[in-house]
C-alpha cells in the first residue's frame, strides 16, 4: 500500500519533470522548435509539422491540401489542429498537445513493462525472467531519450502513430483486444505501415484474453478482431471524405508512401537508391522493397510464436530501417521497447558496437548534411554513407536481440548450455 | 432565266468583292515605324513596330496577303483567338531608364514566354490545342517551346486581359494559357523567323536594322508577336498582328567597330577628361561622366544604314521617329523630309522610298541644352531575389516600391514556379516600410493559388495589392527545395534552375493596365552524385542483405552447442572434395 502509493508519486514526478523539461525547451528557446522541425532526421514529408501547417492553412482558406505536393498527412489532424487555438498567436495550446501525446504514450509504455510480459508470455517463461527494469525506468528511459525529446519539441506527427501503437500494444497486454485494435487502425491510418503489426498483435490478444470472456478459436477471434480493425478504417476513410471533400487524400498519403514520389532526404535507405535508381527498373525496385519490409512479419510471427511482443519489437525495429520515410521518431520507438529485454541483455553480443555506431552516426549524420547542403565541401555520398552505417547499427541490434531472445528460449531446453559457447547450423 | 440568275449573282458577288478589298487605298494593312530613344547613361532605346491587318472573313478564307501563312495556319489549326509571343534577353534598368515602352506590354521575361487565348470546350481539349500549338510553334521560331508541358503551363485567373475584342459569346469557351520557358536562351535562330514573318521580309525599311550581332548584344531587348482580334465600332473585325522589337543599346559597346570588337584603352588624346579638376593637366586625367556627350549615327549604332522604306508599307505613317528635345540638331541623308512634333520632344523624317536612309546625332550645340527626353517615372519599382542560404530551403522577397508621392497603386503580383519549389503559402507576409499609417495586413486583398503537384503542375500564385503613396512593401515568402530524381537533372546540375519572372500588372484607370517583369533568378537545388547509380544500387543492395542475410540465418539455424554438431575443418573439405573426385572419375571410367 505504502509502496504503492511512493511509487505513483515517483511516477508523477517523472512525467511533471518530461512535461517541464520539454516545456522549458519549447519556451525557453523559442527558435528550438522551427530548427527541429526543419532537420531531415525529424521531419520526413509524411509527418513534417511545417507542411502540416501549410495542409492547415489551405484547408482553412478552402484549398484542398491534397491538390498540391506539399501535404501527405492524413486528414483527421485538419481538424483536430484547426480546432486548436491558432498556433501563430496560441503556439502553446500545440505544445501541450504534443507534450500530452507524449506522455500518454509513456503511460502505455509503463504499462506494457509492469505486465511483465516481456519476460514471461502466456507460452513461454523466461528463466531470466526476474531481471527486469520496472514500468517508471522504461518510462523514464523513453522520456528522457534525446531522440523522444527532438522529435517532440520538432512536433513531428509521427509521434501520434507512436502513441496509437504503444497503446495498442497495452490494451493487447491487458487483454482488451477491441481497443487494441481501435487503437492500431488509428495508427495505420495515420502512417499505413502499423497495419504490418497486426499479426504478432493478435496472437499478442490471443495469448492475452481474459479468461471470462475468451474466445477459444484461434479463427473466430481472429476474424473478429480483423473486422473490428476493417470497420474502424471503414469510418474513418469515410470521415476523411467528408472532411475533404474528395478521395484525393488517398493517393496524397498513401500513395506517396507506396510510390515514394517525394525524393526528400531521410535517416532511411530509399530516398537516395530511388534518387539514382534508372527510370525503368523504379517500380520494380518499389515492390522489391515494400516486398522486403513485409516479409519479416510472417517469418517472426512464425519462428518467435511463443512470445509475440518480441516479434512486434523487432518489427518496429526492422520498420525503423526499411520503412520509406522512417525519422528517429520510429527509432525512439524502438529503442523505447528494447529496454523491457533487459533480461537477454547478457546474451547480446555487440552492445559494445551498437551503442558506438548509434552515437557514431547521430553526431556524424548532422554534420555531414551540413557538409553537403550548405557548406558545400561534401556531396549527397556524405550523408547518404552515414544513413547507410545508421541502418547498418540498427540491423545489428535487431539481429541481435532476436538472437539474445531465441538463446534464451533455446536455454529452457538445454539450461546446461547456461553461459557455455554455441553456434548455429 | 436561271442563267440570267447566275450571272447577276456573279456580278453581285464581283462587286462586292471589288468593294471590300483590302488592297483599296482608304484600307492600308500594314505599316512599320522606328522610334528611336536616346535615354540616360549613354543608352539608345530603338523600338521596331510592324503591324499588319487582316479582315476575320478573308482569314477564314485563307487570303492572307501580308498576314504570314505560316503563322496563320498554325493559329487555325490550333483555335488560337489571340496569341502572345515573348523572346527577351536582359534587364530593364527602371531606375536610369524610367518607365517602359508600350507601358510593358510589349515585353516579356528573360527567356520565352507564351500566353494565348484557345478556343475549346474542355480543359482536356485546351491543354490538346496548347501542345499542337506550342509545337507548331516551336518549329516556326526555332525555340524549344514544345518544352512548355504541364509543369510549366499555368492557367492565370486575373493577370491577363484579352487585348483584342473578343465576342462575349465566344469568351466563354476559350480558355487563357501561359506557358514561360526562363532557360531559354534568345538567339539569332530566333530572330531569322521572325523578319520571315515581314512582308518585305527584312530586305527594305527599317527591318533592314536588324541584325544579330547588334540585337543580341543590347542590354535589354524583347521580341513579340502579338495576334488579337480588333473590332472597330464601325467596319468588319480585323484580325491584327503586331511584331514588336525593343532594344536597348549602349552607345560607347555598339561603336566600337566590328572589326575591331575588343574594348582596348583609348590612346591618351581620345579620353575624355573633366577639365574642371583642379588637377587635370596633359598628363593627368580624370574620366568625364560616363553618360556625357551623346553623338552617334544609324550606321555606327546598327552597323549598317536604313535600305529605303518597304514598299508595302502605308506611305502615311511615318518609318522613323526620333525622341529628343527640338533644341538639338540631327543631319539626314539627302531626300528626307524632317518634321517635328508639336510637343517639341520628337521628330519624325519622311525617307525616300528607294534610297539609304542614314541620321546623325551630334553633339549637343550648348552644353547647357537638355541632351535627352527625361524619362518617365514608373508606377512601380519591383526587384526579386531569394533569401537564405544552403540548397535545402530559401526564401523569395519581392522589394515593390510606389514612388508616386500622391496616388497608391493597385496591382496583381503572379508567380509562376516550377514544382520542384515547395512553396509554403502560409509564410507569405507583406511588410510596409516608409508608411506607418497602413497596417501590413491591409496590404493584400486577395491571393489565388493553385498549389504544384511533383512533376505534372507549376504553382501559380496571383496576389493582388495595393500599395499606399511613397512607401515600400517587401512581400516574403518560404520555399523548400525539393531534391529530384537524377535523370531530371539538367548536365548542368550545378549551375542552378531558373525560375520565370513574376508578372506585374499595375490596375490603372478603367481597363488601362500597365506591365512589369522582374528578372528571372537562379535556384540551385541539392544534387545527387551523378557517377554513383551503380555504387549506390550495390551499396543499399548490400545492407539490406546483410540485414536480411543476418535474421534469416538467426531464424532458420538450429542452436547448438560450441562442440557439438558436425565439425566443417580443412579435413573434412580435403576428404569431401576428394571423394567428389573419386566419383567423378568413376562415373567417367
Amino acid at each position: 500500500m505504502d509502496g504503492g502509493k511512493v511509487t505513483l508519486g515517483r511516477t508523477a514526478g517523472l512525467y511533471a519533470g518530461a512535461a517541464v523539461l520539454r516545456l522549458a525547451l519549447f519556451t525557453l528557446f523559442p527558435g528550438l522548435p522551427e530548427l527541429l522541425t526543419g532537420r531531415v532526421e525529424i521531419s520526413t514529408p509524411v509527418t513534417s509539422f511545417k507542411r502540416l501547417q501549410e495542409g492547415l492553412f489551405l484547408y482553412n482558406h478552402n484549398v484542398s491540401p491534397y491538390d498540391g505536393g506539399v501535404y501527405h498527412q492524413a486528414p483527421l489532424f485538419l481538424p483536430l489542429f484547426s480546432l486548436l487555438p491558432s498556433f501563430a498567436s496560441w503556439p502553446i495550446f500545440t505544445y501541450l498537445l504534443y507534450i500530452a501525446v507524449d506522455l500518454l504514450g509513456a503511460a502505455a509504455l509503463g504499462k506494457i513493462a509492469d505486465s511483465g510480459e516481456a519476460g514471461s508470455s502466456a507460452l513461454f517463461q523466461s528463466p531470466r525472467r526476474e531481471k527486469r527494469w520496472s514500468g517508471f525506468v522504461i518510462a523514464a528511459v523513453f522520456l528522457f531519450n534525446p531522440f523522444t525529446i527532438a522529435t517532440c519539441i520538432g512536433r513531428s506527427t509521427s509521434v501520434f502513430t507512436t502513441c496509437a501503437i504503444l497503446h495498442a500494444i497495452a490494451k493487447a497486454v491487458s487483454g482488451a483486444p477491441f481497443s487494441a485494435m481501435v487503437a492500431l487502425s488509428f495508427g495505420a491510418y495515420l502512417s499505413m505501415y502499423p497495419l504490418l503489426l497486426l499479426p504478432p498483435l493478435l496472437l499478442l490478444c490471443y495469448d492475452r484474453q481474459r479468461p471470462e470472456r475468451a474466445m477459444p478459436s484461434g479463427l473466430r477471434f481472429a476474424a473478429t478482431n480483423v473486422c473490428v480493425v476493417v470497420s474502424v478504417l471503414g469510418v474513418l476513410f469515410p470521415m476523411s471524405y467528408l472532411i475533404t471533400g474528395s478521395w484525393e487524400f488517398l493517393p496524397a498519403t498513401y500513395g506517396v508512401q507506396l510510390t515514394l514520389s517525394d525524393l526528400t532526404p531521410n535517416i532511411g535507405l530509399w530516398w537516395y537508391f530511388f534518387i539514382e535508381m534508372f527510370d525503368s527498373f523504379r517500380s520494380f525496385f518499389l515492390a522489391v522493397f515494400w516486398l522486403h519490409l513485409s516479409c519479416y512479419v510472417g517469418g517472426l510471427t512464425i519462428r518467435i510464436r511463443r512470445q509475440p511482443l518480441v516479434v512486434l519489437t523487432l518489427l518496429l525495429g526492422i520498420f525503423a530501417i526499411f520503412k520509406p520515410y522512417p525519422s528517429i521518431s520510429d527509432s525512439s520507438l524502438f529503442l523505447a521497447l528494447v529496454p523491457l529485454y533487459r533480461h537477454v541483455f547478457p546474451l547480446m553480443r555487440y552492445t559494445f558496437v551498437i551503442a558506438a555506431i548509434i552515437i557514431y552516426t547521430t553526431f556524424l549524420g548532422p554534420a555531414f548534411y551540413h557538409l553537403w547542403i550548405y557548406a558545400g565541401s561534401g556531396n549527397a555520398n556524405f550523408f547518404y554513407a552515414i544513413t547507410l552505417v545508421w541502418g547498418l547499427g540498427q540491423s545489428l541490434l535487431v539481429c541481435d536481440l532476436t538472437f539474445a531472445v531465441l538463446r534464451d528460449e533455446w536455454e529452457v531446453e538445454r539450461p546446461e548450455m547456461v553461459g557455455k559457447e554455441i553456434r548455429q547450423i | 432565266m436561271r442563267q440570267l440568275l447566275s450571272f447577276l449573282l456573279l456580278l453581285f458577288v464581283s462587286l462586292c468583292r471589288a468593294s471590300s478589298s483590302p488592297s483599296s487605298p482608304d484600307a492600308p494593312d500594314y505599316h512599320e515605324q522606328l522610334v528611336l530613344r536616346p535615354l540616360p547613361l549613354s543608352s539608345l532605346l530603338a523600338s521596331f513596330n510592324f503591324r499588319t491587318n487582316i479582315t476575320l472573313s478573308a482569314f477564314e478564307a485563307h487570303n492572307f496577303r501580308y498576314f504570314p501563312r505560316s503563322l496563320a495556319q498554325i493559329l487555325q489549326h490550333a483555335g488560337t483567338r489571340e496569341l502572345h509571343l515573348r523572346f527577351s534577353l536582359g534587364r530593364w534598368d527602371a531606375e536610369s531608364w524610367g518607365a517602359r515602352p508600350w507601358d510593358g506590354a510589349r515585353e516579356g521575361g528573360t527567356g520565352v514566354e507564351l500566353w494565348a487565348w484557345l478556343e475549346a470546350d474542355t480543359d482536356q481539349e485546351a491543354d490538346q490545342k496548347w501542345r499542337t500549338l506550342t509545337n507548331a510553334l516551336s518549329g516556326l521560331f526555332c525555340a524549344s517551346l514544345n518544352f512548355i508541358d504541364g509543369t510549366r503551363t499555368t492557367r492565370p485567373v486575373t493577370s491577363f486581359q484579352p487585348e483584342g475584342n473578343l465576342p462575349n459569346s465566344k469568351l466563354a469557351n476559350t480558355h487563357l494559357l501561359y506557358g514561360v520557358l526562363p532557360h531559354e536562351v534568345v538567339c539569332t535562330e530566333n530572330l531569322t523567323p521572325f523578319l520571315k514573318l515581314l512582308p518585305c521580309k527584312g530586305k527594305a525599311g527599317i527591318a533592314t536594322l536588324l541584325d544579330g550581332h547588334k540585337l543580341f548584344d543590347a542590354s535589354w531587348q524583347s521580341m513579340a508577336i502579338d495576334v488579337r482580334p480588333v473590332c472597330p465600332a464601325d467596319g468588319e473585325c480585323v484580325l491584327q498582328m503586331e511584331q514588336t522589337i525593343d532594344m536597348v543599346l549602349d552607345i560607347e559597346r555598339s561603336k566600337r567597330p566590328r572589326d575591331n570588337p575588343i574594348p582596348r584603352p583609348p590612346p591618351g588624346h581620345e579620353l575624355k577628361c573633366d577639365t574642371s579638376k583642379s588637377y587635370h593637366s596633359d598628363d593627368t586625367c580624370f574620366p568625364a561622366e560616363y553618360n556625357a556627350d551623346q553623338d552617334w549615327s544609324i550606321s555606327q549604332i546598327f552597323g549598317r544604314t536604313m535600305k529605303g522604306t518597304c514598299p508595302l508599307a502605308d506611305p502615311s505613317v511615318p518609318s522613323v521617329c526620333l525622341q529628343i528635345p527640338d533644341s538639338r540638331s540631327v543631319y539626314t541623308s539627302d531626300g528626307t523630309t524632317e518634321n517635328k512634333n508639336p510637343d517639341k520632344l520628337s521628330r519624325c523624317f519622311d525617307i525616300t522610298p528607294s534610297s539609304d536612309f542614314e541620321l546623325w546625332l551630334p553633339l549637343p550645340s550648348s552644353p547647357s541644352a537638355p541632351e535627352v527626353v527625361t524619362p518617365d517615372t514608373p508606377l512601380l519599382y519591383a526587384e526579386r531575389s531569394f533569401t537564405g542560404h544552403g540548397q535545402e530551403r530559401g526564401g523569395m522577397q519581392t522589394i515593390l516600391r510606389n514612388p508616386s508621392p500622391t496616388s497608391p497603386v493597385e496591382f496583381i503580383y503572379m508567380e509562376s514556379l516550377p514544382w520542384f519549389m515547395r512553396i509554403y503559402l502560409h509564410t507569405i507576409q507583406a511588410r510596409i516600410e516608409g508608411n506607418a499609417s497602413v497596417p501590413s495586413s491591409s496590404l493584400i486583398h486577395e491571393v489565388y493559388y493553385r498549389p504544384a503537384v511533383d512533376r505534372a503542375r507549376a504553382t501559380q500564385l496571383e496576389v493582388r495589392m495595393r500599395i499606399p503613396p511613397r512607401s515600400t512593401v517587401f512581400l516574403t515568402y518560404d520555399f523548400e527545395k525539393s531534391i529530384l530524381r537524377y535523370t531530371e537533372y539538367p548536365p548542368d546540375a550545378n549551375r542552378g534552375f531558373d525560375v520565370a519572372a513574376a508578372v506585374i500588372t499595375i490596375l490603372g484607370e478603367g481597363r488601362k493596365r500597365y506591365a512589369l517583369r522582374t528578372t528571372s533568378l537562379l535556384c540551385s537545388l541539392p544534387t545527387p552524385d551523378f557517377s554513383m547509380p551503380y555504387n549506390v544500387i550495390i551499396f543499399t543492395s548490400t545492407a539490406i542483405a546483410l540485414a536480411f542475410g543476418g535474421m534469416f540465418n538467426i531464424l532458420v539455424r538450429r542452436f547448438v552447442a560450441a562442440d557439438e554438431g558436425p565439425e566443417m575443418t580443412l579435413t573434412t573439405v580435403k576428404g569431401r572434395l576428394a571423394g567428389l573426385a573419386a566419383r567423378l572419375r568413376g562415373g567417367r571410367a
